[in-house]
């Protein structure tokens, strides 16, 4: 079952997104976990999250974008530009940093330029960098708007039920990859970080109840063989900008290290909180998206993150800490400065790591410095 | 860093430099150009500002008596705030709060010191920050953070949701200092209902923990006398930027690093309105004799800077634009915004006022105001919306009639970079010459001063923008 997540980890399009959209179902895509996916799911359509994968150009991200842009949009727009995403019916852009925000504009004028590329529904979906009553309700308007657009480009009614069932599954979702932690950071180690990694990538690219139906069995099977992959290997905490490549795990765990525990955005942050399934569908899910704070979006949290990594690391055992950011990820990389600063303070080993988005050109220089790590961590 | 480099806090020594600079100028013209020769590496600055006359002079006391007041606030009871260059500082004025405006300390730092603030930029990513990082925070920032300079109370911004790389120079120096920090952030839409409810909302929230801070309530009196202050200075402003719009036009190029500096540093004080009246003395002055404010009195071509300026050593950006008779009608850090603006004829909704009939009016109106700061107006959502970086630029450049446009800003601006080309392409088809200039406005090592004269040099020769030798057009 895990090389069928490590296939669909692999690629952008899948056999599940192709039946999907064989029997005439929707696809909607999107970058980040500020936008509150079951409002796509509820309305019946499938939520893809934006990814990069199989790139191996930027001639049209770097036409758009400037230089020295994160090359995570750069890559979406890429396989945009190929035609590579031409399953999907529509986008929505989140500000989740500057240069993601800009794939708003840069996917429109590419879609001038390279016929069928841009979705016919594009839509843009503020957030709000900071917790306060007022911005929770401005985040909430902004679903409405959000979801009422929806309604009207496709023609359909989002009702309220919808919206409770869907915040259902999501949330059993969540419950099964919390179960999926555990066999992670216990003292018997059953899944590899890459492996856990495909599991996430995976269910942001099918239909979640065939979603939920693959992970519950996954797990039940790894429950069962209970056969601990830990033995003389280091456990280590991934940290930083968005990560969806399980060759970059691959690099850290072929060099004697085993992934526990993460805070990334495909990983322990989507998956961390449960909506509020007593209040009001929309209110409790507005609430959710927007109080957690794990991502440095959220400007003046640094202490409520580091508690958090704090508590990762003490209840997985972590012996080293990877902070990690892509190039010009300016707000994950001044973060794990200080990360740094205040984790080797409390003795625990940590290793800043500044990496491209996309294929692993730098393979070498990375195996290099995660080698030197394990040597530090003995 | 070099031990020499940490031998004197850095707030103290650009206030030293700036207060004997300020007065230079105080004897006789021959004290004057002696003591020229004495100054080793701003000398031309120096001479550049106090050329202007009383506004230059006027210029160099006030950035004193402004750095004196950040070294001293605390002997003298005040609180000091970090803040950024788009927060608008009438609030904190209010409050008696002293705000050290961390990218004008970074940009005194680039023009009168020889290296720069390389060093500093450097000590900021030793500490942890990415060197991709903004320069504009990084040059001083890098220097407080070492312990160089008046450790702040707390820190304000408002730049998440408009320049997020801005904002997290202030996140990180709040989390590195352990200090409190107060973020306004903003939708992405400036004009609507819904933005200014949250700008209304966010701003209240801002006066509370202000209050929280000072441990003083907000003194209303206070508030309508800066704010009265406000009202004068916008009106001088506007003035000033119709002036622009003469061929040739009668403002001195340098006068728009006044007006951006002053309006960031001392808004809602007395000293900035001295400055703006002196400034518009000069200004009118030329008007009347039909002369550019160049020193030569010529204007060869116009030019639109849709970013920001190059704040390289010694002001040679300026100087140089001087010296090609290019006159240099603004940029991104010069437009304001006020109701009775030029620019914001028929566009009301994307201006404020400045109201003082109560307290709530008050209030808003700054809120207004602070969300319709430069950068914060109009790169706070997509490039090609209304009211946006497009619609600004179209509009600056037709206004102003400029012969081209150029984008300079650093290599951390995140959000230009990822549009810049967009909105250059726009305005190309629209028919206007637009330049991208790949330079850091604050770091001369990312591409030498040398190399973006020669690029705008060979800009305006190929597009036909100028010709013959500098200095033949001259009216004065």
């Amino acid at each position: 079952m895990i090389d069928t997540f490590r296939t669909m980890a692999r690629t952008l399009n899948n056999p599940f997104v192709e039946k999907w959209k064989g029997s005439g179902g929707k696809v909607i895509g999107f970058p980040c976990t500020y936008l509150p996916e079951e409002i796509i799911h509820a309305a019946g359509m499938l939520p893809f999250r934006f990814r990069g994968v199989g790139t191996t150009s930027l001639s049209v991200g770097d036409t758009y974008f400037g230089p020295v842009i994160c090359s995570f949009p750069k890559c979406i727009l890429q396989l945009a530009g190929e035609g590579r995403y031409e399953f999907l019916d529509g986008a929505v852009i989140v500000p989740g940093c500057d240069s993601m925000r800009r794939l708003d504009e840069c996917w429109r004028k590419a879609g001038e330029d390279y016929q069928g590329s841009l979705p016919g529904y594009f839509h843009y979906f503020g957030v709000p960098h900071k917790v306060t009553d007022y911005s929770i309700s401005w985040f909430e308007e902004e679903t409405v708007i959000f979801k009422e657009s929806l309604e009207q480009y496709f023609d359909l009614t989002i009702t309220d039920d919808a919206v409770a069932e869907a915040i259902g599954l999501y949330n059993g979702i969540r419950r099964l990859l919390c179960r999926m932690d555990r066999l992670r950071t216990g003292d018997t180690v059953l899944l590899s970080g890459s492996d856990a990694l495909a599991v996430l990538v995976a269910g942001s690219a099918m239909p979640r109840g065939s979603y939920r139906e693959l992970l519950e069995g996954t797990l039940d099977s790894l429950e069962r063989e209970a056969r601990d992959i830990s033995e003389g290997r280091k456990r280590l905490m991934l940290v930083g900008s968005v990560n969806d490549d399980v060759g970059f795990m691959d690099v850290i765990e072929d060099s004697g290290g085993l992934i526990v525990a993460d805070t990334l955005c495909f990983g322990f942050r989507s998956y961390a909180d449960l909506v509020d399934e007593s209040d009001e569908p929309l209110k409790a899910l507005t609430r959710r998206y927007l109080q957690h704070s794990y991502c440095p979006r959220m400007f003046g949290y640094y202490k409520d993150r580091l508690q958090v990594l704090r508590r990762r690391i003490r209840e997985a055992r972590v012996d080293g800490v990877i902070l990690q950011n892509i190039r010009f990820c300016d707000l994950h990389g001044s973060e794990n400065g200080i990360f740094e600063r205040d984790l080797e303070a409390e003795g625990v080993p940590c290793m800043r790591i500044e990496r491209e988005y996309g294929p692993l050109v730098e393979t070498g220089r990375l195996k290099m410095r995660i080698d030197a790590f394990m040597e530090r961590l003995g | 860093m070099k031990q020499e480099t940490k031998e004197y806090q850095y707030d103290w020594i650009l206030w030293t430099i700036i207060e004997n600079a300020s007065v230079t100028h105080d004897g006789s013209v021959k004290e004057y150009e002696s003591l020229l020769t004495l100054i080793p590496h701003f000398r031309e600055a120096l001479d550049e500002i106090i050329r202007q006359g009383e506004a230059g002079i006027c210029l160099m006391k006030l950035m004193a008596r402004y750095l004196k007041r950040c070294l001293t606030a605390h002997d003298e009871g005040r609180k000091v705030a970090f803040t950024t260059f788009c927060f608008s500082t009438p609030v904190l004025y209010a409050f008696d709060v002293v705000p050290i405006v961390v990218e004008a300390m970074t940009v005194l730092g680039t023009f009168i010191f020889k290296r720069g603030t390389g060093e500093f930029l450097d000590y900021c990513s030793e500490v942890g920050f990415t060197e991709t990082s903004c320069s504009s925070q990084r040059g001083a920032l890098g220097a407080y953070l070492a312990g160089l300079g008046v450790r702040p109370d707390f820190i304000v911004c408002d730049s998440p949701g408009i320049c997020d790389t801005n904002a997290n120079s202030y996140a990180f120096a709040s989390a590195y200092l352990d200090i409190p920090f107060f973020q306004l952030n903003h939708p992405p839409t400036l004009a609507d209902e819904r933005a200014r409810r949250y700008h209304q909302a966010d701003f209240r929230c801002l006066v509370s923990f202000l209050e929280e801070q000072t441990k003083k309530t907000l003194d209303i009196d206070r508030l309508r006398e800066v704010l009265e202050e406000v009202r004068k200075q916008d009106e001088l402003i506007c003035e000033l930027t119709e002036f622009q719009r003469l061929t040739p036009s009668p403002v001195p190029n340098i006068f728009n690093l006044f007006l951006y500096s002053g309006t960031f540093l001392m808004s809602g004080t007395s000293d900035f309105t001295e400055l703006l009246e002196l400034m518009l003395e000069r200004v009118r002055e030329n008007a009347a004799r039909g002369v550019a404010g160049s020193r030569s009195g010529g204007e060869r071509v116009r030019g639109f800077f849709s970013y920001i300026d190059h704040y390289t050593t010694d002001l040679r950006f300026w100087r140089w634009l001087e010296s090609r008779e290019i006159a240099h009608l603004g940029c991104i850090l010069s437009s304001f915004w006020q109701e009775d603006a030029i620019y914001a004829a028929g566009r009301t909704e994307a201006a404020y006022a400045v109201r003082t009939d109560s307290v709530d009016a008050m209030i808003d109106s700054l809120a207004a105001q602070m969300s319709r700061m430069p950068m914060v107006k109009s790169i706070r959502g997509p490039y090609d919306a209304p009211h946006m970086w497009l619609d600004d630029t179209m509009l600056f450049t037709r206004l102003l009639k400029a012969d081209f446009v150029a984008y300079i800003g650093t290599m951390g601006c995140r959000n230009t970079w990822g549009m810049v080309k967009l909105l250059a392409r726009d305005l190309e088809r629209r028919g206007i010459p637009t330049l991208i200039l790949y330079a850091d406005a604050f770091d001369d090592r990312i591409q030498s001063w040398e190399a973006v004269t020669d690029r705008i040099g060979e800009f305006l020769h190929l597009r036909g923008l100028t010709s013959g030798e500098p200095g033949l057009v001259s009216s004065g």
